[in-house]
């Protein structure tokens, strides 16, 4: 045989034969072997074509795994929570994007996508399980599981599906500004509990107005100090942080402005989820920028809402994915929606 | 389109390199490995077309490459590199690169003598364009499609001898044979007397240097680029040293009265429809047609179909055989209305080209950058080859992509008439009468241009 056709055939059969089981080989086999910590590749894809693929992983705690992200169809934005400040940003389609990580803790964590996706974005998260390597077998739980605002909404049978319109709803919007003036004219008139920040937490605008209203503020000068008592002690780069959050995890549904018109409010609908209004009815995302529903809820209802998540409604639950604190944050930014921060 | 042509083949390195038997194994093994890439990232590569090796140098480098390179400034090149037949004519010879002794090993069926044409290229072609939405948007079906050809040009190879799936069946052939036509480069035999007093016929044949031409063509009788796939076997064989390659005037083969039929005509016509189609569903605002063609459901994909095959079928022809009644009845011309149809349709060769010229430019310009990062990582699975895999998707010089487009349209339209008046004076009997044959042909052609610039311009 001549030597340029045994050259030929020995081409033909490394680019046949070897050409694949080098690249796959390399991929599948070498690759994870040569890596340096334990890469898991988790492929992104909108919730109707799979979701997080794997949506769970086992991590032992200390040690440092790389998560490997790749994008298959259409954005997403790829973060993990909660507490750990991972945010990955926006992944485009055929993006790759990773991460080293170490858990510390035995606990539960979730990876999950924060750009509107598809009709179905609210679905699309995974769960990371990092276990004990002492006690593998040991059950892991989640931080959200055991929440003492909850416990105490729970202990004081405070129902947060139930409805909470406000029985008076300011003229203008209440100005955080114009409320200070008012509640350092008050002084030690301030009504009991107003001061406490507890308090405020644990009870609606409305209630508080009401209070001021009798002793003897006019109904605006009223809101104001409202305004002033709830948003007034809340710094700017708090609020900036919670914007980020708000934008990001919410606005799909709530709309960036706050009035429940997000771009997956017609897709909540079309699955038949929203916002029980009553038994028979359904409407959409609820709408934070409406004063007659915003100003009657408690700050510890939204927050617990949060956590918890709208049962039937298409809300998930945010406790898997935010800190109390971050929760808190949020909840402070949604009465931006109905006080006006200079 | 006619005029002085310049020999290549007088360099004796590239006559040497030429009649070298390594030389097309060589070349097909070559692409044979990119093939294998491409093919390895549609079947377990990322889904994500654009950071999948296969679909960005599948339609984007390699489709551009043909369309605006090698098809108009070297004919059917691609066809003698090309690794989809690569296999089974290996096996016919049973070996790559040295001449084996005796023909290439068949079952030795013959081709069926009704299929000695290229309906089955046209309605392949059809039937892959049909498809194009959901194979050029899905890596996996690109794979798949690009194996499903391999086998069937295995398969064939097994039973007919030479390569009657590049001649006949392939659906990618049949246009580069068409379009070839305008190419202005062509291989031909220096001196036809020569083949014609040469009793063996090696060139048909083959003899100890090189096989019988594998397209089946005689190189003494070639007058037009269609079926010549630019093998270089007959290099190898020719005793004679009577083949050669030349550079020449662009569409010189359209004017070529010899060899024109009714599949080659509708292959003009269904290629000048589908431009048309793809820029207004692939490129156009409507995204509701991109969607039917996607198959979002099957009964928007079935009445896309329809459409789809009506325009290609029903009505660019029925238009065209209009026109071609008017041009009829313009320059008195008595020929029958059927051999017109057949022959003022190459007139829409230059045309058709230019649109997909135009088309490749669409996409070549927005959407090229992907080849750098996909180069770094062919895969989608984070490799980073070059340095390049993060080299973001960067569209570039648009304005003048429009301007190309602008450009080669009217470039094509300008070409298309002339062809056309060359064409319709092969007729008629006069120049006057040439002239008033052409107008109709010239306002079809005219309208066809004013579609393809309310696509690009608005």
């Amino acid at each position: 045989m001549e030597k340029s056709e045994r050259i030929a055939i020995v081409v033909l059969i490394l680019i046949l034969v070897g050409l694949p089981a080098a690249i796959l080989g390399y991929q599948f086999v070498l690759r994870p072997r040569l890596a340096d910590v334990r890469t898991i590749d988790i492929l992104a894809a909108a919730p109707e074509t799979g979701g997080f693929q794997p949506d769970s992983i086992r991590v032992a705690a200390g040690e440092t795994v790389r998560l490997r992200f790749s994008v298959p169809d259409v954005a997403h934005g790829i973060a993990i929570g909660p507490g750990l400040n991972l945010d990955l940003g926006q992944v485009d389609p055929g993006e790759v994007r990773e991460v080293e990580v170490t858990f510390d803790q035995p606990g539960r964590y979730v990876y999950y996508c924060n750009t509107w996706c598809s009709p179905s974005h609210w679905r699309m998260r995974g769960v990371i399980e990092v276990y004990d390597p002492a006690d593998p077998d040991a059950l892991v739980i989640g931080e959200s599981s055991l929440d003492p605002v909850l416990e105490s909404l729970a202990a004081r049978e405070v129902d947060i599906d139930a409805p909470h319109e406000a029985q008076a709803v300011p003229a203008r919007r209440p100005s955080v500004g114009q409320g200070a003036e008012v509640v350092a004219r008050l002084g030690d008139g301030l009504p009991d509990g107003l001061a406490d920040a507890a308090w405020r937490r644990a009870h609606s605008p409305a209630e508080a107005w009401a209070s001021l209203v009798e002793v003897g503020l006019s109904e605006a000068e009223a809101w104001d100090a409202v305004a002033h008592l709830w948003l007034g002690g809340v710094d700017a780069a708090r609020l900036q942080d919670a914007a980020t959050l708000y934008a990001k995890n919410c606005a799909a549904c709530h709309g960036e402005n706050g009035d429940g018109q997000g771009p997956g409010a017609d897709a909540l609908e079309a699955q038949g989820m929203g916002q029980h209004d009553d038994i028979d009815m359904v409407g959409g995302p609820a709408a934070f920028a409406e004063p007659y529903t915003m100003l009657g809820g408690a700050g510890d209802v939204y927050y617990a809402k949060l956590r918890r998540g709208g049962m039937g409604t298409g809300m998930p639950s945010f406790g898997v994915i935010f800190t109390p604190e971050e929760t808190w944050m949020l909840v402070d930014y949604l009465w931006t929606f109905v006080f006006e921060v200079e | 389109m006619t005029g002085r042509r310049i020999e290549l083949t007088r360099s004796r390195r590239l006559r040497a390199l030429l009649k070298q038997r390594a030389l097309q194994p060589a070349l097909m093994l070559f692409f044979l490995f990119f093939f294998v890439v491409a093919l390895l990232s549609g079947l377990v590569g990322t889904p994500a077309g654009s950071h999948n090796f296969g679909m960005i140098f599948v339609w984007i480098v390699w489709w551009a490459l043909l369309i605006i390179f090698l098809v108009p400034f070297l004919g059917r090149a691609w066809c003698a590199v090309c690794p989809l037949p690569a296999p089974g004519e290996w096996l016919q010879r049973r070996a790559i690169v040295r001449r084996t002794p005796g023909k290439p090993r068949s079952l030795g069926w013959r081709w069926p003598r009704r299929l000695r044409n290229i309906w089955l290229q046209n309605f392949g072609f059809l039937g892959v364009a049909l498809f194009s939405t959901i194979i050029l948007t899905r890596p996996y079906v690109t794979a798949w499609a690009l194996l499903g050809m391999m086998f069937l040009a295995v398969l064939l190879s097994v039973f007919f001898r030479n390569r009657v799936f590049c001649r006949y069946v392939c659906p990618v052939g049949g246009f580069i044979g068409l379009y070839a036509l305008t190419s202005s480069f062509e291989l031909r035999v220096k001196n036809r007397q020569v083949c014609k007093d040469h009793a063996v016929k090696e060139c048909v044949v083959g003899n100890e240097c090189g096989y019988g031409c594998p397209w089946m063509v005689f190189p003494g009788n070639l007058e037009r680029n269609a079926y010549c796939g630019l093998c270089t076997e007959c290099f190898k064989t020719c005793s004679k040293d009577n083949v050669a390659l030349y550079v020449r005037p662009f569409g010189a083969d359209l004017l070529v009265r010899k060899g024109r039929r009714l599949d080659e005509a509708f292959k003009a016509l269904i290629m000048l429809a589908c431009a048309i189609i793809y820029n207004a569903v692939l490129l156009g605002p409507r995204g509701w047609v991109k969607d039917w063609a996607n198959m979002e459901t099957l009964p928007h994909w079935a009445a896309y179909g329809a459409g789809f095959l009506t325009a290609n079928l029903l009505v660019m022809p029925g238009l065209f055989m209009l026109t071609t009644f008017a041009a009829r009845a313009a320059s008195r011309t008595r020929a029958p209305l059927k051999r017109l149809f057949v022959d003022y349709a190459y007139s829409l060769v230059p045309m058709g080209l230019a649109g997909w010229i135009a088309f490749c430019f669409s996409f070549v310009f927005v959407n090229g950058s992907y080849a750098i990062s996909v180069l770094s990582d062919p895969f989608g699975w984070g490799w980073n080859l070059f340095g390049t895999r993060s080299v973001p998707w960067t569209p570039v010089l648009l304005d003048l992509a429009l301007a190309l487009q602008v450009g080669t349209l009217l470039a094509g339209m300008a070409f298309s008439i002339v062809v056309a008046y060359r064409i319709v004076r092969q007729h008629a009997e006069t120049n006057a009468q040439a002239w008033r044959g052409t107008l109709p042909l010239a306002g079809f052609l005219t309208g066809v241009t004013l579609v393809f610039l309310r696509l690009y311009v608005g």
